[in-house]
């Protein structure tokens, strides 16, 4: 799985709009798009205790990205049929679209550790996975052995990498772009806020996804390699042993699921992605003449 | 910049004072230090809610809360 990826790629999306699409595309939209897949599944991947029992999937991974188990969750045809829902439901094209980019950020990303997704559900049950870094949540292990897993990993590089995007691109955080892009897209939404908060407070809002994504990356990544002292092997050491080795780190055993050869995973994951940025592309006007026509009507 | 430039304050749409690069810059640090301090050692902390809320709390009320002081 991915950690502080998808807090970034969110940021990345807006700033890497197509020309036509900039300022039209909901950043609420986007921002739900990317969390749905989590807030449906990882509740239950690390489970809760109570007393001395274990409420949660006794198959972490299988639950969390295979079939059977909520896998569907984190493929694009989940993605688009819920974005088609809110469709047929608010007929807002960039509360729509901006839904289905943010999803597909999140289920491509999430391609990248060792179990995948199920990039081809329902026609296929397939994982596809580069198997990049360890997926490791585990019952026993729970949440701290993920985060120190992955962050020992090539996770790390991955999230530093989103950083870096959308750093590279920091305009993207600029409160002119917020005011000229981003509250466009959603003027009823801000509008609704700005009537509870002051503007610094409704900046800080559209920064907050950020501010956690970084904070949680610098946490996590302080906890698990100077605060930490586990027991690896028989051995106590101060933090977890970094190892950016492909499929690392090497002191978790590796999960995965049945899955397609990792060297068709770029080629497929592109494809994709340059399938839903054309299908959005294809039906933007459409999409925006019918959004009017129900305006108009609702008038 | 004049004086006078240099005094006036910048307000939103609701009359609050809009911040200035350099306290926009010390009370987003505030926020992040004082989070990933807490957050290392309190890991209950580190989620989508706590995180966000966490800086969202900070950039609106600290400057109210200075505001107030100096006004005293």
């Amino acid at each position: 799985m991915s950690w502080g990826a998808h807090q970034f790629e969110i940021y990345a999306i807006q700033a890497h709009l197509p020309r036509r699409m900039r300022g039209r595309i909901s950043f609420f939209g986007v921002w739900l798009g990317d969390f749905t897949p989590d807030f449906l599944a990882k509740f239950w991947v690390y489970g809760v205790t109570i007393g001395s029992t274990h409420y949660g999937a006794h198959v972490p991974h299988r639950w969390h990205r295979g079939w059977p188990g909520v896998g569907f969750t984190h493929t694009l045809s989940f993605g688009l049929l819920v974005a088609g829902g809110l469709w047929l439901w608010r007929r807002r094209r960039a509360l729509t679209v901006g839904y289905a980019l943010g999803f597909a950020a999140h289920a491509l990303t999430d391609v990248n550790d060792s179990v995948g997704t199920m990039l081809l559900f329902p026609f296929s049950t397939l994982n596809w996975t580069t198997q990049a870094w360890s997926y490791a949540a585990t019952v026993s292990g729970g949440k701290y052995l993920d985060a120190a897993a992955y962050y020992s990993s090539l996770g790390l590089v991955m999230d530093l990498l989103w950083l870096g995007v959308v750093l590279g691109w920091w305009r993207a955080l600029t409160r002119e772009f917020w005011r000229t892009e981003v509250v466009p897209a959603d003027p009823h939404g801000w509008a609704r806020l700005g009537g509870l908060m002051p503007e610094r407070a409704l900046l800080a809002l559209y920064h907050a996804t950020f501010f956690y994504g970084i904070c949680r990356v610098v946490s996590w990544s302080t906890w698990t390699h100077v605060v930490a002292r586990p027991v690896i092997d028989g051995v106590r050491r101060v933090g977890y042993p970094l190892d950016l080795s492909w499929t690392g780190p090497w002191w978790i055993g590796t999960r995965s699921l049945p899955h397609a050869p990792p060297a068709l995973v770029p080629v497929v994951a592109g494809l994709l992605l340059v399938l839903v940025y054309a299908t959005a592309s294809a039906l933007w006007e459409r999409m925006g003449a019918a959004e009017a026509v129900a305006r108009g009507a609702g008038a | 910049m004049t004086d006078e430039q240099a005094n006036v304050v910048r307000l939103d749409m609701r009359g609050s004072r809009r911040l200035t690069m350099r306290e926009s810059a010390v009370w987003y640090g505030l926020a992040g230090a004082s989070y990933i301090a807490l957050s290392i050692f309190h890991k209950w902390l580190l989620n989508w809610f706590v995180g966000p809320a966490w800086l969202v709390a900070f950039v609106w009320a600290g400057p109210a809360l200075l505001d107030r002081v100096r006004r005293r």
